[in-house]
């Protein structure tokens, strides 16, 4: 019988094998897995966390029986007037959010043109020279603190860039804003040159081919092909912008303000965060507490949707080239 | 003999262009090194004079910039960098691991992995003070489940701290004695009690009715002896280890603060680390029989390691620099008293040095600002550089 020689021939090999008994090693099998598992979920918890936390927080200010804001009233009113001792305190959250983009507005204006420029000249024109000089240097600028940024704002950029020029404050909306743009166009340059480089090389030697020049190969047909990519880049850099805590900290003041004047001094939502934490007289369950809850739900709104956007937006493109 | 190919004008315009828009790239590249060196030029020029190994090793003083250092900011930034990395590192991992070596086929398994990845780079994009809130609430005051610490009321759950009573006895020695319960706020001497002297060798308490009665004779006795009804101040001798919850406005607070800042980084890092590991490497060693955990112990991680420590550093090297979320959670600190004795501490650290001294309206410190400022940067630089040679070596290693 051939079943029984292949049972005893099986037999025979074995004998020589120490074997380890299967069924532990299932069980340590699951229990690895369950313990990735968890650390995934533990990602996914801090998450939860923080909508669940800044939402349920931000209850205890509308809830707050002295004051009676409705969250209409919260979004509208454009004065903020918390932590001032005369007249009725005022909760309108305006101020706060004109300051973050006043500051994110003029960061974007300079960090996404020169950002994508670079892009552009480090993925398609650099000599091998340039490049080992450009890059570095942004590699560098990449993991400089916001702190120092933020020190550079108010000791260099303000009294030697700007106050020359017009009538700045000592804090004011452009110096912050122009720390800022410095701060993000690493970012925007790394995000948007990958996917410049992600373009494949037939796209552009079919443009060279028909006789474009670099410069129509680029922008007629390596840019465009590569738009999500710039665009998921530019999203991120903004919602990095709208975050951004030390430098406006530092260098935007801390009165909030509803002008388009960039000379003006400009308390950002993010300002006004760190501004609360430090006063000491800070209390769990004091207005100013949930106040800066519920300013950093906002916050949070703003960034946590423009990251979102941003990341669909690449899985989508990724998916178009690989 | 006629010419075969005459440029056309629109042909030169554009090969024009080209230059032009070439030149302007290389300005703009330009524009952008300018700006590192002034950034670094500005700085060493208003710091570079007050370095000094004064400086180096000495606390912060109050009104006093020429004297003031930042040896416990420095102390502190190595610490808290320690202990986020001790809490990130293992958590981001293995959730790297989970994210890159486990591709589940179960159907709720398979979307916990899509949410999980599309999470990570959502996280990798909350703002820091956003981190430092969560902080607050989840580490300083623990959702506010227990009593908050006061000044005037001990933790209400603590180990590894001793409360002794202390008090001046007539001839004007301080001596101190175990405390019997802490939370009695009217406790007073009424009976004789076993004490320790400041020279650190115990005696017994001699107490008596009123001041009058006191033996002024007898000097050695005079400094044993106490008033009736006195009251003892309280105060804690706490050891190494001493803990207590909530966590309150301490060092473990901010570094497990600095731990989810620095998560989703770990992660991305460690990502990139595992896909490095040639797919060949985890074929051998399931085709030779290993269980796929058995693959990733025995070969995966090994080879990922250099990968992991790179992407640790870069991560620990976010976390030194990173202030808003420690400002948050402990508050702009300058100098403690006793420095870092235990993880229930304050400690200042660099950036909140920084950020403090630049907002200073005493110009001496706008100084020191800067030359903190360079010592971050150097700090950051050495650990970038031992990041980078990890790399070397490792991608000379797998080829």
């Amino acid at each position: 019988m051939a079943g029984k020689s292949e049972r005893d021939f099986e037999q025979a090999l074995l004998r020589n094998y120490d074997l380890k008994s299967s069924a532990m090693g299932k069980v340590s099998e699951a229990l690895v897995m369950t313990l990735l598992v968890g650390c995934g979920v533990f990602s996914l918890a801090i998450t939860v966390g923080i909508i669940v936390l800044l939402f349920s927080q931000s209850i205890g200010f509308f809830n707050n029986a002295e004051l009676a804001i409705d969250p209409w009233t919260f979004l509208s009113d454009n004065r903020w007037s918390i932590g001032q001792t005369q007249g009725t305190p005022r909760y309108g959250i305006l101020p706060l959010v004109s300051g973050t983009f006043r500051i994110t507005g003029i960061a974007m204006l300079i960090s996404l043109p020169i950002g994508l420029i670079c892009a552009i000249y480090l993925s398609e024109y650099a000599s091998p020279r340039v490049r080992s000089v450009l890059k570095p240097t942004l590699e560098i600028l990449a993991g400089i603190p916001t702190v120092v940024l933020g020190f550079f704002a108010i000791k260099f950029i303000t009294p030697y860039l700007l106050q020359p020029v017009g009538e700045f404050k000592t804090f004011n909306a452009a110096s912050a804003g122009i720390a800022v743009g410095i701060l993000c166009l690493p970012l925007v340059t790394s995000l948007a040159e990958d996917a410049l480089r992600s373009v494949p090389n037939a796209l552009r030697e079919g443009a060279y081919g028909l006789g474009a020049t670099r410069l129509e190969v680029t922008l007629k047909v390596v840019v465009p092909a590569a738009l999500s990519g710039i665009i998921s880049a530019f999203l991120l850099a903004l919602s990095r912008a709208i975050g951004e805590t030390m430098v406006v900290a530092l260098a935007a003041g801390s009165t909030p303000t509803f002008t388009m004047d960039p000379r003006q001094p400009s308390q950002t939502m993010t300002g006004f965060i760190v501004e609360t934490f430090q006063s000491e007289s800070l209390e769990p369950d004091s207005i100013g507490y949930y106040s800066m809850y519920a300013v950093a739900a906002v916050l949070f709104v703003f960034t946590f949707t423009i990251t979102l956007i941003g990341q669909l937006i690449r899985m989508r493109y990724q998916e178009v080239y690989n | 003999m006629e010419k075969f190919y005459t440029t056309p004008r629109s042909e030169t315009n554009r090969k024009a262009k080209n230059r032009y828009f070439s030149t302007l790239c290389l300005l703009v590249c330009g524009l952008v090194v300018l700006t590192l060196i002034t950034l670094l030029t500005s700085i060493f020029i208003t710091g570079g004079s007050w370095l000094s190994w004064e400086f180096l090793f000495a606390g912060h003083l109050e009104d006093n910039p020429e004297e003031s250092g930042i040896w416990q900011a420095i102390i502190g930034s190595i610490a808290m960098c320690v202990l986020c990395a001790l809490c990130a590192l293992p958590i981001g991992i293995g959730t790297a691991i989970f994210l890159e070596e486990f591709q589940p086929r179960n159907k709720i398994l398979r979307a916990l992995h899509w949410l999980v990845q599309l999470n990570i780079n959502n996280l990798a994009g909350v703002p820091s003070i956003v981190y430092g809130i969560l902080g607050v609430t989840a580490f300083v005051y623990m959702f506010s489940y227990f009593p908050s610490i006061t000044p005037n009321d001990p933790p209400y759950c603590e180990v590894g701290a001793e409360y002794r009573y202390q008090l001046k006895t007539l001839g004007g020695d301080f001596v101190n004695f175990p405390c019997p319960d802490k939370n009695d706020k009217e406790f007073r001497i009424t009976e004789p009690l076993e004490a320790v002297n400041s020279q650190g060798s115990p005696f017994v308490l001699n107490v008596v009715d009123t001041r009058s009665q006191a033996p002024k004779n007898d000097p050695v006795l005079l400094k044993q002896t106490v008033v009736k009804g006195k009251r003892p101040s309280a105060y804690a001798v706490k050891s190494f280890f001493y803990f207590h919850l909530p966590f309150g406005k301490t060092v473990l607070s901010s570094g497990l603060t600095l731990g989810l800042v620095i998560l989703p980084i770990v992660i991305i890092a460690s990502q990139e680390a595992l896909r490095a590991v040639p797919a060949s490497l985890r074929e051998a060693a399931l085709g030779m029989g290993a269980t796929k955990w058995e693959a990733v112990r025995e070969v995966v991680l090994p080879a990922a390691t250099p990968g992991f420590m790179t992407g640790a550093i870069l991560a620990m090297s976010r976390a030194v620099g990173e202030a808003a979320p420690v400002l948050a959670v402990m508050g702009g600190v300058l100098v403690t008293t006793n420095g870092l004795t235990n993880l229930m501490a304050k400690t200042p650290v660099l950036p909140v040095t920084i950020y403090k001294w630049a907002g200073d309206e005493n110009v001496g410190f706008e100084h020191l600002a800067a030359a903190a400022i360079i010592v971050l940067l150097v700090l950051l630089l050495v650990m970038n550089s031992i990041a980078i040679l990890i790399r070397s070596r490792y991608e000379k290693m797998l080829g």
